[in-house]
């Protein structure tokens, strides 16, 4: 693999010499002269905190293969599982600050860090762009007597814990987003945590539990085919891969979230190589591939540069911390 | 009718066979390297297929997937090294079986069951998916958590001789279980502060580190005292008619179970392969074979993990719900292909469905096929001295290792499993009972206590849910039934 990327390398430089070359031919070096200088002077690692095959390893290998297609990066895949995420930021923190290792995390950073598993901080971390994200969503199957957000609530209301619901990982995300919506509806659920997402189509279909948090397109074939109807998504606006799903927001419950897939590198990474990256990352999501790849996985392109991402992240952090000391997660 | 012609063709075209012979040969080698199972051989394919059309990516992966699981017994046959966690239990009566000079009809017996199984696997899976689906759907976590208690009585068939030493065996993996984020609380606990520790204790490094690191100690032990070395005779790969007619039966069962446990997301091969183990045994006429190479202690469990690959397309294709780590990385390739899995695809690519279930059945012929070119090599590795056998076994063991996170941490804790495991070979302790609790350990308490939050602290719900009871009684039977005869064998002895 290591040899063969170098070997990449080598050919790609022998190429960009070549171009060097004919450059200074026709005169124009004004123009070619900063090449040399230019980041990534040598391959980049994007440092996968997942293992391979998931939605994480996928976004990962597929903003590789458009870093090599429309930035001319040579670009490495290193997926490094463990620790809810924190073996892959110990390799990123550990590594010199040059942007030559980028991470490519997921949302669920802000709730390592807020449960105390992941022994970081935002600040050892530059938030680079985030590039994908998914909603949560309030499912239940089409048999269900509840057609809208307010009838499960008033339901909730009147008879507490009286319907079982659960969805993916316990003090993650989805059951942030229940736990807004019990705030605001005044009521009192259990939460049944599913290991996997899979699973938590299964555990509805199977009727093992009556509702479910999860993302719209962990069901996605039943959604389509109205097996699973969904009483409301947490997204500002209706999705266009969902149209006929209505918002919590249009139904009145201000309850708005998604999960992001990004990118990050080191504190203290030096501004020219974040440039860089930067102006690489926009090639890909100008390119027609990354529209079509999003557009096939179901995703929403938030597309937040460095101040807004920070921002937003720092302000999940706060929250979520509230959220798992209210629920018990924390002390 | 058309997608079953068009898959036809892409499954006999000149790019199908190819891909599937490229996919077995990789996955025999792949499976038998300790290690790298069927999901880091898929993992390693995606970026390959992205230029492939989808039907022969998935054949592709599905080859290398049916052979991965085969493949993972050669290693355990030929070195007590198991290459997969579900030829585990093939281990103990495969290497005795070698160790008497008889590697070739071992690795026979192996490749001869796991085509059995994948077969009917896939059969199971082109007639039936859509029940067999259904039949999922009934498994709450009360459900899961009674077949893993009934997965737990299988310790008994894996003690040898003393059952006291098979459930102190048990009790350790049980333990190293419990290790890792609480399944409910979300808290890490007994990690030490270690986050390498969050996810549990890593199974691979207890199963390479108790297997095949002892092993490679014994080894070198024996050969510094010169032991003297096996004399094996290298055949050709087609079992005897005594051999068929002693193991039909077990490899019928062994893919029944397989199908049935790989339907299950979270169970599948790595349970399957001692639910089919300790069935067969418990209805031999002579089970004390077992553990000292008995040709149906090799068949049941190969057919069995190959059954699964189909067992856990099921719910894949019928819902769209990858049932294992291996079926999601394929649904990671389909969707990469812009395609999503589940009933739908039936009527969006009909091709491309058919390819994937004739695939199964095919790619398991193929696997015999690519499997019995390579036998005649690999039976010859037990010939070699002690000593290389050792370093080998070692090298292999320090490279899966590290290829389980790509991390130092779990190098040592295999090579500490590995001290674990020698230490329980020279006292005599099976470690086969300590990989089955930590398989099982986490399916077990993680459902018992989803099960309790969903009934919110009632009991009952462990005998209200119908699949809970009937698993919940067979745990009991198979308890007591080999209790009784015990009582019986004595009853008659005093006579």
């Amino acid at each position: 693999m290591s040899t063969n990327s170098h070997r990449r390398g080598f050919l790609k430089r022998l190429a960009q010499g070549a171009a060097f070359a004919a450059t200074l031919a026709t005169g124009s070096l004004g123009l070619a002269a900063p090449a040399a200088a230019e980041f990534p002077e040598k391959p980049v690692t994007l440092v996968v905190w997942s293992g391979a095959g998931g939605a994480l390893d996928t976004y990962g290998r597929k903003l590789a293969e458009l870093l090599e297609k429309e930035a001319g990066w040579t670009v490495k895949v290193d997926n490094r599982p463990g620790g809810s995420g924190a073996v892959g930021l110990s390799q990123i923190v550990t590594q010199p600050a040059d942007g030559y290792q980028i991470l490519v995390l997921t949302g669920t950073l802000t709730f390592g860090i807020a449960q105390g598993l992941i022994p970081f901080k935002l600040e050892d971390l530059r938030l680079l762009r985030a590039m994908q994200s998914e909603p949560s969503s309030l499912a239940v199957l089409a048999s269900s007597p509840y057609q809208n957000v307010q009838q499960f609530v008033d339901h909730m209301k009147a008879n507490p814990n009286g319907l079982k619901v659960g969805g993916h990982s316990s003090g993650g995300f989805h059951q942030y987003m229940l736990y807004q919506l019990m705030q605001q509806g005044g009521f009192e659920s259990g939460w049944i945590p599913h290991d996997a997402s899979g699973k938590v189509t299964l555990g509805l279909l199977g009727n093992h539990i009556d509702a479910a948090m999860m993302t719209p397109s962990t069901g996605l074939s039943q959604v389509k085919s109205g097996e699973i109807r969904l009483l409301g998504v947490t997204t500002a606006e209706r999705s266009p891969f969902l149209p006929d799903a209505p918002t919590f927001k249009e139904q009145g419950f201000d309850l708005e979230g998604a999960i992001w897939r990004g990118i990050a590198v080191k504190a203290g990474t030096p501004d020219d190589a974040v440039a860089a990256i930067q102006s690489a990352i926009d090639k890909v999501t100008a390119s027609a591939e990354w529209k079509t790849f999003q557009q096939e996985q179901f995703q929403d392109s938030p597309d937040w540069a460095e101040a807004e991402f920070t921002e937003r992240v720092q302000k999940d952090l706060a929250e979520q911390t509230e959220f798992l000391k209210a629920a018990g997660f924390v002390q | 009718m058309d997608g079953i012609a068009q898959s036809l063709g892409v499954i006999f075209s000149l790019g199908g066979v190819t891909v599937l012979l490229v996919g077995a040969l990789l996955g025999i080698v792949i499976g038998a390297l300790p290690g790298l199972g069927p999901s880091i051989g898929l993992s390693l394919l995606i970026p390959f297929t992205y230029t492939m059309s989808p039907e022969l990516s998935m054949l592709l992966m599905i080859s290398l997937y049916t052979s991965a699981e085969y493949g993972g017994s050669i290693s355990a046959i030929l070195l007590s090294t198991p290459g997969t966690a579900a030829a585990a239990a093939t281990a103990i009566d495969g290497y005795a079986m070698a160790q008497k000079g008889r590697a070739n009809e071992a690795i026979s017996i192996s490749l001869t069951a796991s085509t059995v199984g994948g077969v009917l696997g896939g059969l199971a899976l082109l007639l039936l998916a859509m029940p067999l689906a259904q039949l999922a759907l009934q498994f709450g976590p009360a459900g899961y958590f009674a077949v893993g208690l009934f997965g737990l009585t299988s310790v008994a068939a894996l003690s040898g001789g003393s059952l006291v030493k098979g459930l102190i065996g048990a009790a350790f993996g049980l333990a190293l279980a419990m290790v890792g984020i609480d399944p409910i609380a979300g808290t890490p606990r007994f990690t030490f502060g270690w986050f390498e520790l969050y996810e549990g204790v890593p199974f691979l490094a207890a199963l390479i580190g108790l297997f095949a690191v002892s092993e490679a100690m014994a080894l070198a032990e024996k050969h510094v005292r010169g032991a003297p070395a096996i004399k094996g005779r290298v055949g050709h790969v087609f079992m005897s008619m005594d051999l068929w007619r002693e193991t039909w039966r077990s490899m019928l069962s062994g893919s029944v179970i397989g199908t049935l446990l790989g339907i299950l997301p979270g169970v599948g091969g790595n349970i399957a392969c001692w639910v089919a183990r300790d069935y067969a045994r418990a209805r031999d006429p002579r089970p004390e074979e077992y553990g000292k190479g008995s040709a149906n202690g090799i068949a049941a469990p190969e057919a069995s993990n190959n059954a699964t690959v189909g067992g856990a397309l099921v719910p894949l294709l019928a819902l769209g719900v990858p049932g294992s780590p291996t079926t999601a990385i394929m649904m990671g390739a389909l969707i990469m292909h812009g395609l999503h899995p589940g009933p739908q695809l039936f009527a969006e690519a009909p091709s491309l469905v058919y390819a994937i279930l004739f695939g199964v059945i095919i790619a398991s012929l193929v696997q015999y096929l690519v499997g019995s070119l390579f036998l005649p090599l690999m039976a010859r590795t037990v010939m070699l001295p002690d000593g290389v056998i050792a370093a080998g076994i070692m090298g292999f063991a320090i490279l899966g290792a590290f290829a389980i996170r790509n991390l130092m941490f779990d190098v040592w804790l295999t090579l500490a499993f590995g001290a674990i495991g020698y230490v329980m070979k020279k006292l005599d302790f099976p470690v086969a009972p300590v990989i089955l609790a930590m398989v099982l350990g986490y399916l077990i308490e993680s459902n018992y206590r989803t099960a309790l939050v969903s009934s919110q602290g009632d009991y009952s719900i462990f005998l209200t849910d119908p699949v809970s009871l009937l698993f919940l009684v067979l745990s009991l039977v198979s308890v007591l039934v080999p209790l009784r005869r015990a009582w019986r064998r004595r009853a008659l002895a005093t006579e």
